[in-house]
């Protein structure tokens, strides 16, 4: 029965931005569609729940060899992850993930953002990257290096306004994301530099 | 005594959230409460807060979550993010306690004994369905308190 079918092979676990996805190598069977059932073991079904696996539904019976696991590792314990091949009655041995995976190993990667001078205003676009991410934004006038001044976006709005900008002046930008749950922050995005409108007030 | 733990309640409280219809659904019994009964937690006093959230955190983790297992996949998987959060949040208030920053004081104890009396009193599967419907109340009487 189970050992006709060879298990998946290549289980690695991909992680940007706090999205999580489970991957792994086909198995190929002449003339035959091959499925694949995921399931997943949190530190606390290691330890309390008498080491219980937990299938997750949408990569259950699966015929893609890639399952989103972001909403399941939502705490920031270490987890085990486990795939296994499945034709028609027959399945294949689990290939579980080597060693534990916590969410606070995800790479994090600078925010992309636009910087626009508006009149005498400077904008910044951030894109929105979902709801575990905060935005530092540093910003100074050119030829003024030492004297950065930082806004810390909590909700991404679609435009952040910098402050105490001047009229005429060159302004350089540039932006880290912040993970609270994991406590880590990303580089920082290459730096922008824009220029604001000259005062057109004329003294009559 | 004071005890700081960053924690995001709302990682939890979106788990519970997604769950919450299904789960008191389970309890027939709405008349009784594990938690509030019969004082509310919002009795209890600041020095006594750091020992009695680590005593109910403990409580959940040993005692609640794993006599919740349904039937729904869906469910099950809320289940376990909420009970891994609150495994990741005990292991920062143990470290409180290493500290010496969680002193039991008179009232937390007899405070947590009557929330165990109060589950014991039901047959395990409907206590433990009730108390992770109460959930809410604990995170509430949480962010009341900071």
């Amino acid at each position: 029965g189970d050992a006709l079918l060879p298990a998946p092979q290549s289980v690695s676990i991909l992680s940007t931005n706090m999205k999580h996805f489970l991957t792994w190598s086909p198995v190929i069977v002449q003339g035959a569609t091959v499925r694949y059932s995921v399931e997943f073991q949190g530190e606390y079904e290691r330890e309390h729940a008498n080491g219980s696996w937990i299938p997750i539904s949408e990569c259950s019976l699966t015929t893609a060899t890639l399952c989103n696991l972001t909403e399941d590792i939502s705490a920031s314990v270490s987890y085990q992850l486990r795939v296994r091949a499945q034709l028609g009655a027959t399945s294949s041995a689990w290939a579980t993930t080597r060693g534990f995976f916590s969410r606070a190993m995800t790479s994090l990667t600078p925010p992309q953002l636009r910087v626009l001078a508006e009149g005498q205003h400077v904008l910044v676009e951030l894109a929105d990257m979902g709801p575990s991410f905060q935005f530092r934004v540093l910003y100074w006038k050119k030829g003024q290096e030492s004297r950065v001044q930082q806004k810390v976006v909590k909700e991404v709005s679609s435009t952040v306004h910098l402050d105490t900008v001047e009229a005429g002046a060159e302004y350089c930008v540039k932006a880290q994301t912040h993970v609270e749950a994991i406590n880590r922050s990303s580089s920082f995005s290459p730096t922008q530099c824009v220029r604001t409108q000259g005062d057109t007030s004329v003294w009559l | 005594g004071a005890c700081r733990v960053s924690m995001s309640t709302e990682e939890i409280r979106a788990g519970f959230r997604a769950i919450k219809a299904n789960i008191q659904s389970r309890d027939p019994i709405r008349s009784l409460s594990i938690l509030s009964h019969p004082h509310s937690l919002h009795k209890v006093q600041s020095s006594d807060r750091c020992c009695i959230t680590h005593q109910l955190f403990t409580f959940y983790v040993d005692k609640v979550f794993k006599h919740c297992r349904t039937e729904d996949s869906f469910v099950n998987r809320k289940i376990s993010s909420i009970a891994n959060s609150f495994l990741s949040v005990r292991r920062k208030l143990e470290q409180c306690r290493e500290q010496n920053n969680c002193v039991c004081g008179e009232e937390s104890t007899e405070k947590f004994k009557q929330i165990l009396a109060n589950y014991e009193g039901l047959n395990v599967t409907s206590a433990a369905m009730k108390s992770l419907g109460e959930l809410d109340i604990l995170l509430d009487w949480m962010e009341k308190s900071r």
